[in-house]
Order: C-alpha cells, then sequence, then structure tokens
C-alpha cells in the first residue's frame, strides 16, 4: 500500500518543483507508474481476504477493482486537461494537478480504509478537490450553482452517517470493518432502528445517486471541466457504491424491510432518467444523465443483498466508470473544437474527424451495454438477481434496457452521422494524445472482457 | 402558373408581380418591403462571416443559443398548473407507490409459500 501511496503523496511537491517545460510528462509519468504499480493490487492472495493489512488501511476483493479504477484514471485526467490548461498561468496549472492529486490521496485512503470513521472522513474529503475544480475551473457561470448543489447534497447526505457511525461505534466499542460483521446488532426502539437504517443509507444513496436525489450530478457534471467530469463519473459515484457494500453487513435484519421503496426509485429512475436522456440537448448532459440510469441499476443491485446482485453491482461500476469517463472524453473533444456543448452543432462528424469515430462507436457500445463487454455481464447479473427478488423488476429493467439501447445510439447518431454543419471551418484534426486517452480507456475495458473474474469480489471462484 | 419564376436576367411582367396579382394594400407592400429588407440585412450579415477568410470559429446563432437555454432551464419557468401537476402525480408520485405495492404482494407471496413448503418439509422430516 505504502508503494502507491507515497509517490501519490510526493506527486504534490513534484508538480510545484518541476520546471514548466517538463510538468506535464513528469506529473503523465509519475502517475501512470503509480497506475501500473496499482494493478498488483489485483493479486489477492490471503485466504482472509484482506491483503495488505495493517492498522489503518487494507485490500480486500472489492475494494481493489475500485482502487485500480481510481489509480487508473489519474494519468487519463491528465492528459484529457492537458490542452484547455495549456493557456493558462503557470501557477494555476501546479494548482490544478495538485488538486487532482491530492483527490487521488483521497480517493485511495477512502478505498483502502478499514475502520468507518476514516472512510468516512475521507469521503467528505473528496469533496474538497472536487469542489474547487468545479468552481474554479469549469467554464460557464453556472458552475457556481453547480458546485452548491454538489456540496451542500452531499453534505446534508452524510451528516446523518456521522451520528449513525457514532452510533454504532458507541455501541460496538469499533468501527473496523474486519470486525463489525461479527458484532451484535444495534438494539434501538423500532422506529429509531428504521431512522438508524435510513442515515446509515441516505448519504451513499444520495451519493451514488439515488433517482429522488439526482438534481446534483448533471449540474455537476456538465460545469466541471472534463477532468472534474471523468472522476465525478468514474470514482466517486462509486464511492457511494461501495459505502453501501460495506455497512450492508451491519444493517442486516432492518434491511428487508426498509429497501422497498428505494429499490423502487433506483428502478423507476433507471427509466425516468433514460427518458430524459432522450430529450436532451447538451451533450454532456445526456452523459451525466445515462450515469444516473446506470447507477440506478447499480443501487438496484446492491439493496437487494444476493451475492450475484454485489458482483454485478461491482462489475458494472468498473465497467460504467471507463465507458463513462471514455465518453465524457469524447465530450471534451468536439468541446474542444466547437466551444458548445450542444448537439446539434457537432453533428457529422464521421465525414470530418473519422479515426474519432471509432472510439466514439466503441464507446457507446459499451455504454448501452454490447456482449462480450463487463457492462453487460454487470447488467445481466444484476437484471437476475432483481428478477429473483420479484418477478415484476423485469418489466422495468427490461423497458430500461431498451431505453439505453435507445438514447446511446441516438448519441452516436446525432453526432457522427448526418449533415456536417456548413459553417463549421476549422475543426483541427483528432489529436494522437486525444487518440491515447481514448485507447487507455476502452482497451482496459476490452481486455477485462477476458478475465472478468478480476472484478468480481468476493465471489471470484 | 404557380410555378412560374422570372428568368434571372428579365423582370416580372407587372401583372404578374404578386402584389398586383392579389391586389395587395399599399402599406402591406410596404410592410413586406421593410421586412425584406431586415432579412437582406441578416443574410449579408451571416454571408459576410461564413465567407470571411480569417475565421476561425462558429458562426454564433442567436436563436439557436435562445433555444438551447430554453431547452436547458424549463425550471425557472415552471408553474404548477392542473395539466403539469397530474402529469407530476402520474408520472413521479402515483408509480411509486404501485411498483411499491406490487413488489412488497410479490414478496410477500413467495415469502409465505418458502415458509409453507419449509413447513411441511420440517413435518414429514419429524414425523419419518
Amino acid at each position: 500500500m505504502l508503494k502507491i501511496l507515497i509517490p501519490t503523496l510526493f506527486l504534490l511537491p513534484t508538480t510545484w518543483l518541476t520546471s514548466s517545460k517538463w510538468l506535464w510528462p513528469t506529473a503523465l509519468t509519475q502517475s501512470m507508474l503509480i497506475a501500473l504499480g496499482s494493478i498488483t493490487w489485483l493479486n489477492n492472495t490471503t485466504d482472509t481476504g484482506w491483503t495488505a493489512l495493517n492498522s489503518y488501511i487494507g485490500t480486500d476483493p472489492l475494494s481493489t477493482p475500485l482502487l485500480v479504477l481510481s489509480c487508473w484514471l489519474l494519468p487519463l485526467m491528465l492528459l484529457a486537461s492537458q490542452n484547455h490548461l495549456s493557456s493558462e498561468p503557470m501557477n494555476r496549472q501546479r494548482m490544478y494537478i495538485t488538486l487532482l492529486a491530492t483527490l487521488q490521496l483521497f480517493l485511495i485512503l477512502a478505498f483502502g480504509a478499514t475502520e468507518m470513521i476514516m472512510f468516512y472522513v475521507m469521503f467528505e474529503a473528496t469533496l474538497i478537490p472536487t469542489l474547487l475544480v468545479i468552481t474554479r475551473w469549469g467554464n460557464q457561470t453556472e458552475r457556481l450553482n453547480a458546485g452548491t448543489y454538489f456540496l451542500f447534497y452531499t453534505l446534508a447526505g452524510s451528516l446523518p452517517l456521522l451520528v449513525a457511525l457514532l452510533m454504532l461505534q458507541n455501541s460496538t466499542g469499533t468501527l473496523s470493518l474486519l470486525i463489525i460483521p461479527y458484532a451484535k446488532p444495534l438494539l434501538l426502539m423500532p422506529f429509531g432502528s428504521k431512522i438508524w437504517w435510513a442515515a446509515c443509507m441516505i448519504a451513499f444513496l444520495v451519493k451514488m445517486p439515488l433517482y429522488g436525489m439526482h438534481l446534483w450530478l448533471p449540474k455537476a457534471h456538465v460545469e466541471a471541466p472534463v477532468a472534474g467530469s471523468m472522476v465525478l463519473a468514474a470514482v466517486l459515484l462509486k464511492l457511494g457504491g461501495y459505502g453501501m457494500m460495506r455497512l450492508m453487513i451491519v444493517l442486516d435484519p432492518l434491511s428487508k424491510e426498509m429497501v422497498y421503496p428505494f429499490i423502487v426509485l433506483a428502478l423507476w429512475g433507471v427509466i425516468m432518467t433514460g427518458s430524459i436522456c432522450l430529450r436532451q440537448t447538451d451533450l454532456k448532459s445526456l452523459i451525466a444523465y445515462s450515469s444516473v440510469s446506470h447507477m440506478g441499476l447499480v443501487a438496484g443491485g446492491i439493496l437487494i443483498q444476493t451475492p450475484w446482485g454485489f458482483t454485478g453491482a461491482l462489475i458494472l461500476m468498473i465497467a460504467h466508470g471507463l465507458a463513462s469517463s471514455a465518453l465524457f472524453c469524447l465530450a471534451n473533444t468536439n468541446y474542444e473544437r466547437t466551444h458548445s456543448r450542444t448537439m446539434l452543432l457537432a453533428r457529422g462528424l464521421q465525414i470530418a474527424l473519422p479515426l474519432m469515430t471509432t472510439w466514439w462507436f466503441i464507446a457507446s457500445l459499451a455504454n448501452l451495454a454490447l456482449p462480450p463487454l463487463p457492462n453487460l455481464m454487470g447488467e445481466l447479473m444484476i437484471l437476475t438477481s432483481l428478477f429473483n427478488w420479484s418477478a415484476g423488476t423485469l418489466v422495468l429493467t427490461g423497458i430500461g434496457t431498451l431505453i439505453t439501447a435507445a438514447y446511446s445510439l441516438y448519441m452516436f447518431l446525432m453526432s457522427q452521422r448526418g449533415p456536417l454543419p456548413q459553417h463549421m471551418l476549422a475543426l483541427p484534426p483528432s489529436y494522437t494524445r486525444e487518440h491515447l486517452l481514448m485507447a487507455l480507456h476502452l482497451i482496459p475495458l476490452l481486455l477485462i472482457i477476458l478475465k472478468p473474474a478480476l472484478l468480481w469480489g468476493w465471489f471470484a471462484c | 402558373m404557380a410555378d412560374y419564376r422570372e428568368a434571372p436576367l428579365a423582370t416580372r411582367p407587372k401583372t404578374l408581380d404578386p402584389n398586383e396579382y392579389f391586389n395587395l394594400s399599399p402599406d402591406y407592400r410596404r410592410a413586406e418591403a421593410e421586412r425584406a429588407a431586415l432579412r437582406a440585412g441578416l443574410k449579408r450579415q451571416y454571408q459576410l462571416q461564413l465567407n470571411n477568410p480569417h475565421r476561425k470559429e462558429l458562426i454564433e446563432d442567436p436563436a439557436l443559443n435562445r433555444w438551447v437555454y430554453a431547452r436547458a432551464n424549463p425550471y425557472n419557468h415552471f408553474k404548477a398548473t392542473k395539466k403539469t401537476s397530474l402529469l407530476g402525480a402520474l408520472f413521479g408520485v402515483a408509480p411509486l407507490f404501485i411498483l411499491y405495492y406490487v413488489f412488497k404482494t410479490d414478496r410477500v407471496r413467495l415469502y409465505r409459500r418458502t415458509t409453507y413448503c419449509q413447513c411441511i418439509a420440517d413435518q414429514a422430516l419429524d414425523v419419518g
């Protein structure tokens, strides 16, 4: 664990001490080496499940895929931001990389935490660099509104979680993830137990986001610069899912009754946000709502607490992280050329930028869960375990899958096919950096097809 | 005669001029001429920008900007009328209750069935 944490920590002095000519190559190389080193975490050798264990942090098959995803994303974020930051003063560029590196550090500590309070503190700490990136480097005036929504929705959801965790600490004496599965349940009055359950879950449901509390997500994703959108879509949403998976063990007998409203919201949200996607005019907004839709399915898979549900949720989280981040990078390539997110303006790009169409195609197919990509594997596992839970869910998830395919194809056809607007003259051809960025997103997604067992969590048998 | 158009270098004869043909009033003709002048000015601006060799950016279309803003900010102008309340209740509130009811009855039925079968199996084992 230290071999990843210390290089990430020292990325901060590196960005401030390298000369301006070598800043971006150095930051990129160091973060890429950290990412390659983090892949060794996928080798879970111990029988007990917890590898690299010490008093504060450890990894287990649930957290390693998410850790590798967050480490892999930092070089990709730096690659994506290089162009739009190149015109800014040097100190602002260094500050940006510093914010991304601190975010990375907090994310590694959050996913690796073995104690719930440390996870909570790191969960809250990730909000600050993200808020700074959205409000300081966003492009429109709405970024301030977006930052406010983002911060206060998540904070308001997570303060009850602090109270709930402290109550659990009081009763059990410890909040270590190795011990609380075996601790006695928290005995409260019936209504108090329900409030305590809701307090534990609401923070993560707002973060995921669940359909009723999802308003912060389109704003934050649209107003953030590309690296902010990437890390939000790929990793920060998954913090919510990870927290839910960890806490479900403690909440067990209550969950049978309490999950119904949230599963209903999650599944209905899949259909509603999918339908909203079909009516969007803003490309980033479409990708943001598609994130809500996929995360609704993940929330449904986690809340029913079955092995296949958890496995499907974990795989879908990783696959969606890579695919959604790829789509945001593609949207950014459009934005850098036309300075507008309107889909109508950037049509017919297959004629102008044919090689980028390949990446658009693969990313759209990943979004609509084409077999044999891991997106389909995750969705199918969640679908079948939901069907086992109750047969009626198949109607909702089936319609949801149909609408997902519809809007993914709509996005592809709208941006690539059709007539190229006649007044667009100066479209620079795709840079090698952009092709590299897309390859680094989508080639791991394609490689996961060959061994998805790496991502199955506790049930990789 | 509906698709008659004058030859490029000739003028239309007076009897086929739409203003004379339809007996339009002089006020209407003046207004029409003003509107045509405005349109010609806009087209000239667009053509100037389109054919400007030093232009690198997109030509900004204010109508498109207004439309995009309107599509992106519906909630600022939302009003709770009978129609919007009905739609909100139909798509936002009622499905939640209906789905809760459907899933709950289905799960309760499944639970009763599994515990009943388990009970019968236990009795059979006890007897045997």
